[in-house]
């Protein structure tokens, strides 16, 4: 580069950002296209990195990655003698657990989990536990602590120091609140605390850490007659389990961070427009292209520093706000439990800035290099407006053919989550770049079949052409956003439903007990509850692994109602019949739905399942919906689980009430038989419990589904004010015609009205085939749960109602700059300028 | 038609408030065409918007057909505007989205006064009956400030406003627009007020007015 370049360079640079001293608006515009799309599209990531992060942590809480466990077979429990034994025997790897449900005075059902801290593994909470800066001496000495998340210390209004009261009047040792959530909803104290609270004298089970096989072999032989070593099956990899979860959210957020890049064309457009003349005058003056270039390189990376610095900045404020509910959805979900604190991470910052940067590079550098390449005097009136808008949406045309083309070859190769993200992507942008060549078509239609209209209506509709420019990109962002809304309330919708209706026919017992202190089957028969109790339905099970996933398989009582009901999503004839009979070899099993659609087992295949006596074969014969299991699931009668498996827990007891019974009365009962409260919930409580955890579940999907409208919003207005300000002169020569404000108005609205009505109308199919690929492909590849698609109007009907708002708003906006602005352009008619 | 008593106009500039207006009057009778003269920044538009009621004196009295302007409000003065003033500028402001046949009938159709025969006596004249099915883009300069003339003078509006009506034409092609224009007014019965800074435009009217200093002097013609 010669000497003088630079600051010839410096010159053009001033020269061509001067324009936004002068006009501070369009600046505004740009960064709002930019940190709206770099906010929400790194809110997503910051919180994904975050729930990643978590997972990772959560890999050492207490227990959770625990290689096995070591239980009694009589389910007595380990005595404290049993455990000191192995520890002085040179097991460091094993440490206690006490594990309890209880519930607070007002009957919140509560999780203790207790340990001895000292005895931690290196690796398995140690670390973690250092940072939490607390007293451990005061944690394992009288009168000891119980560590609330402060999570749930806010929910129970637990402050430092309190001693929680329990139901039966018990109190927890005083309260000291964690910063670190992993613990979910857990109380965690001391082992020797749990014990003298809980009245036991055993402790729930032994965790064993890290450990080779030959040290596990040496344990097996150091273990007493009643105590074994097991797996511990439900180790998961959140990871792997959450990624599509993950990949839906980022998909989301790229569509918001495209969404906001059409508010960046529209500014972009805007500020070409103006700068026209300043390119213009450069090149007459002699600034060579390459100077140019450079320029609006340099402009480009100033946009994107300062777009991306701001934009992570509101993403970050918008992850801390999201963060609840997709804490929620993780919880709810997986158990995943993910803290509230927040860090942005190299990464996220390095890919917002290469995001913006590949943005702005289309949205801002190619346009206006293009402008350069162009003639130096180029045609500069409304009808090479037109034209080259013409010419783009052909060019969009085409662009949305190929991709339709392209969508059904991936539809038909479609495997994966992301395969399918693809499809999505490729439908919804289809969609949106043939959308400008369908509104000028219907412009056009509308126009003609006015012909004979008078010449003010004609004259409306015929602006709507004139507008089409402006508003290509925001109604593209608008549609985006609206089919994304219809897809999603779709699926939301048709999911609650499914879940609502599964949930009535799952649940038809009046009560149901998760206690390990209760002998369900005596309960069941004995006579003395005969006066309330119409049925019983004590269920076992075990854990084990099916495909390198943690799989629970039920033994079920084939008598009873809930069995007689189960609702099955595909099924053989006769299935239920022949599984309660055990009828054919091998025997009937069933499956959950997950296992077909995530697991690849059919209809009528065999799967094997490690019994306690070798590899156990089962016919699948139907597969039952199990909305909310992230994990694969069996059913066989009870007694064909327990012939094989003989370790079963119980894993929980429905009950039936006869008619007119009490629950009171039943609640009596449980309690003699040593059910603690908290142990027990009625049916419509685990309804409404189900279904608010679903809400909230989803309480992120309708917020991003929000601030992706909100952002279209923004475009729309963004355009329309680029109308306003491109057209001022006309609109005043309007006036000075005698265009009263009012007809004046009518004509910048009612073609907008018309544009977004279509876009409405086009977003409605198109929703629902958003919706039917969600529910019938998507969701099915990444959860395994089916359901039917419930399409309703309302959905529909509202987000035009909401459109309509957002159009009065923006028109009030822009109605108000007109009024502000007109005058001073009414006064410059005529100007030579 | 057209009537200032003592009109004052002043603008506010970084350097000082500018008094471009020092108390004009002016009467322009029913059917008269007037040109105003005057050097580049002497207010000579600035008087055009006035009479149009596009801006607001800070002193005096404008009457337009009898009504004094600072009466009216934003309603009657659009209403002025459509049915009593016409305005033609340098540029042609024509709407592109409407066919020249639409662009001609829009004003008269806003007051409601479509008069066909003068339609087409004003197309034959102006020489556009080849161009009506067209967009105004489709037409040359010249073309196009007929169709803002026709547009101007469909609905005979009592009095026409008119700022450099030919400064985007030729030489050549400006007197031939101008002999028409004046010759239509004067079919339309219009009086005239016309901005220019051009003896030769000035000669096809009336009378002339000379804006200097803020006031209005004779001009000789």
């Amino acid at each position: 580069m010669r000497p003088a370049e630079p600051e010839r360079l410096g010159g053009v640079l001033r020269a061509l950002l001067s324009h936004y001293r002068r006009h501070p608006w369009q600046a505004l515009f740009l960064l709002a296209g930019l940190v709206a799309g770099v906010a929400l599209w790194s809110a997503v990531q910051v919180i994904n990195s975050h729930a990643r992060a978590s997972y990772a942590e959560a890999d050492y809480m207490l227990g959770a990655q625990a290689t096995h466990w070591i239980r009694s077979r009589s389910g007595a429990g380990v005595a404290p003698a049993d455990y000191i034994a192995l520890r002085r025997a040179g097991f460091r790897q094993v440490f206690p657990v006490v594990q309890a449900r209880v519930a607070t005075a007002d009957n919140a059902p509560l999780a203790i989990v207790a340990t001895d801290l000292l005895a931690l593994p290196t690796g398995d909470g140690g670390e973690a536990l250092d940072e939490a800066d607390l007293d451990w001496l005061a944690f394992i000495q009288p009168p000891y602590q119980a560590w609330y998340p402060a999570a749930l210390a806010q929910e129970l209004g637990v402050a430092a120091g309190d001693r929680l009261a329990l139901h039966d009047g018990r109190r927890l040792p005083p309260a000291v609140i964690a910063a670190r959530e992993q613990q979910g909803r857990q109380i965690l104290m001391d082992v020797g605390a749990a014990l003298s609270l809980l009245g036991r004298e055993h402790f729930t089970a032994l965790a064993v850490g890290a450990i080779t096989p030959a040290e596990a072999a040496r344990l097996v032989d150091a273990l007493p007659a009643d105590l074994q070593l097991e797996a511990n099956q439900q180790r998961v990899d959140l990871t792997e389990l959450t990624a599509s979860l993950h990949t839906q959210l980022t998909a989301m957020s790229l569509l918001s961070f495209a969404v906001g890049l059409f508010i960046v064309f529209n500014a972009v457009r805007f500020s070409l427009w103006y700068r026209r003349p300043t390119l213009r005058t450069l090149r007459l003056m002699g600034v060579s292209m390459r100077a140019l270039t450079l320029a609006v390189l340099a402009e480009t990376l100033v946009w994107s520093v300062i777009g991306c610095a701001l934009g992570l900045a509101a993403g970050y404020g918008i992850s801390l706000a999201l963060l609840p509910g997709m804490s929620a959805t993780l919880q709810n979900l997986y158990g995943a439990v993910v803290g509230s604190e927040v860090l942005l991470d190299v990464r996220t910052v390095a890919l917002a800035w290469a995001l913006t940067l590949a943005g702005l590079a289309l949205a801002l550098a190619w346009p206006l290099l293009l402008q350069l390449r162009g003639p130096v005097i180029a045609a500069n009136t409304a009808a090479a407006a037109w034209r080259d808008d013409a010419r783009a949406r052909r060019v969009l045309l085409v662009g949305a053919a190929g991709m339709v083309l392209l969508a059904v070859a991936v539809y038909w190769h479609m495997r994966t989550v992301v395969g399918g993200f693809v499809l999505l992507a490729l439908v919804l942008f289809a969609a949106a770049w043939a959308l400008p060549a369908l509104l000028a078509a219907a412009q056009r239609g509308l126009g003609r079949a006015l012909a004979g209209a008078p010449l003010a209506r004609r004259w409306i509709v015929s602006d709507g052409r004139a507008q089409l420019p402006a508003l290509r990109t925001a109604m593209m962002a608008l549609l985006l956003a609206l089919t994304a809304n219809l897809g999603v309330e779709t699926l939301i919708g048709s999911f609650r439903t499914a879940l609502a209706d599964w949930l009535d026919q799952r649940l038809g017992a009046d009560l149901y007990v998760n206690s390990p202190r209760l002998d369900a089957p005596r309960f069941v028969a004995d006579p003395a509850n005969a006066g309330w109790l119409a049925a019983g339905h004590a269920r076992t099970g075990v854990t084990l692994r099916w495909q390198g996933r943690p799989a629970k398989v039920y033994g079920l009582d084939t008598t009873t109602p809930d069995t007689h009901r189960l609702p099955l999503a595909t099924a053989a004839p006769q299935a239920l019949a022949r599984w309660s009979a055990g009828a054919g070899m091998p025997p009937p099993i069933l499956a959950n739905e997950q296992a077909h659609y995530l697991g690849g087992l059919q209809l009528g295949q065999t799967v094997t399942l490690p019994a306690d006596d070798g590899p156990a074969d089962y016919t699948v014969v139907g597969f039952f919906h199990d909305y909310g299991n992230p994990y694969y699931q069996f059913y066989l009668p009870r007694e064909a689980l327990e012939r094989r498996w003989h370790a079963v827990q119980p894993t929980g007891l429905a009950l039936w009430l006869t008619p007119g019974a009490s629950e009171a009365a039943a609640e009596a009962a449980l309690q003699a038989a040593g059910v603690q409260p908290g142990e027990w919930s009625a049916q419509g409580d685990i309804k409404r419990l189900s279904l608010k955890i679903f809400d909230r579940t989803f309480a992120m999907t309708a917020a991003m589904n929000t601030l992706t409208l909100l952002v279209a919003g923004a475009a729309l207005l963004t355009a329309l004010l680029a109308i306003l300000h491109e057209r001022l002169p006309e609109f005043a020569q309007w006036r000075a015609l005698g265009v009263t404000r009012r007809e004046l108005l009518r004509v910048i609205a009612l073609p907008l009205g018309l544009f977004v009505g279509l876009t409405w109308l086009l977003a409605i199919p198109l929703g629902a085939l958003l919706s039917w690929l969600l529910i019938h492909d998507l969701n099915v590849m990444a959860f395994g749960w089916s359901m039917p698609m419930l399409w309703s109007p309302l959905p529909a009907l509202k987000l035009g109602l909401l459109s309509a708002g957002i159009v009065a708003l923006v028109l009030a906006i822009v109605l108000t700059q007109l009024t502000r602005k007109l005058p001073q352009a009414m006064a410059q008619l005529g100007s030579a300028s | 038609m057209l009537r200032f008593d003592g009109v004052v106009k002043r603008y506010a500039q970084p350097e000082g408030e500018v008094t471009v207006l020092a108390g004009v009057d002016l009467a322009i009778a029913p059917g008269e065409a007037v040109a105003l003269l005057g050097e580049s920044g002497s207010g000579k538009s600035t008087l055009l918007h006035l009479a149009a009621g596009l801006d607001a004196p800070d002193a005096g009295r404008i009457e337009v057909g009898g009504q004094t302007l600072s009466m009216l409000d934003e309603r009657a003065l659009a209403a002025l505007r459509r049915g009593t003033v016409s305005l033609v500028f340098q540029q042609f402001h024509l709407i592109g989205t409407l066919t020249v046949a639409d662009n001609i009938r829009f004003q008269a159709a806003l007051c409601d006064r479509l008069d066909p025969a003068f339609e087409a006596e004003l197309v034959e004249r102006l020489g556009l009956g080849a161009q009506l099915d067209k967009y105004p883009h489709q037409l040359s300069g010249g073309q196009q400030q007929r169709v803002a003339i026709a547009r101007a003078l469909l609905h005979r509006p009592p009095l026409v406003l008119a700022d450099e009506p030919t400064g985007n034409l030729d030489e050549r092609s400006s007197g031939a627009v101008m002999a028409l224009f004046r010759e239509l007014v004067q079919a339309a019965g219009s009086a005239l007020l016309m901005v220019t800074h051009s003896h030769g435009m000035a000669d096809y009217l009336d009378r002339r007015l000379w804006l200097h200093d803020g006031r209005l002097q004779h001009a000789p013609g």
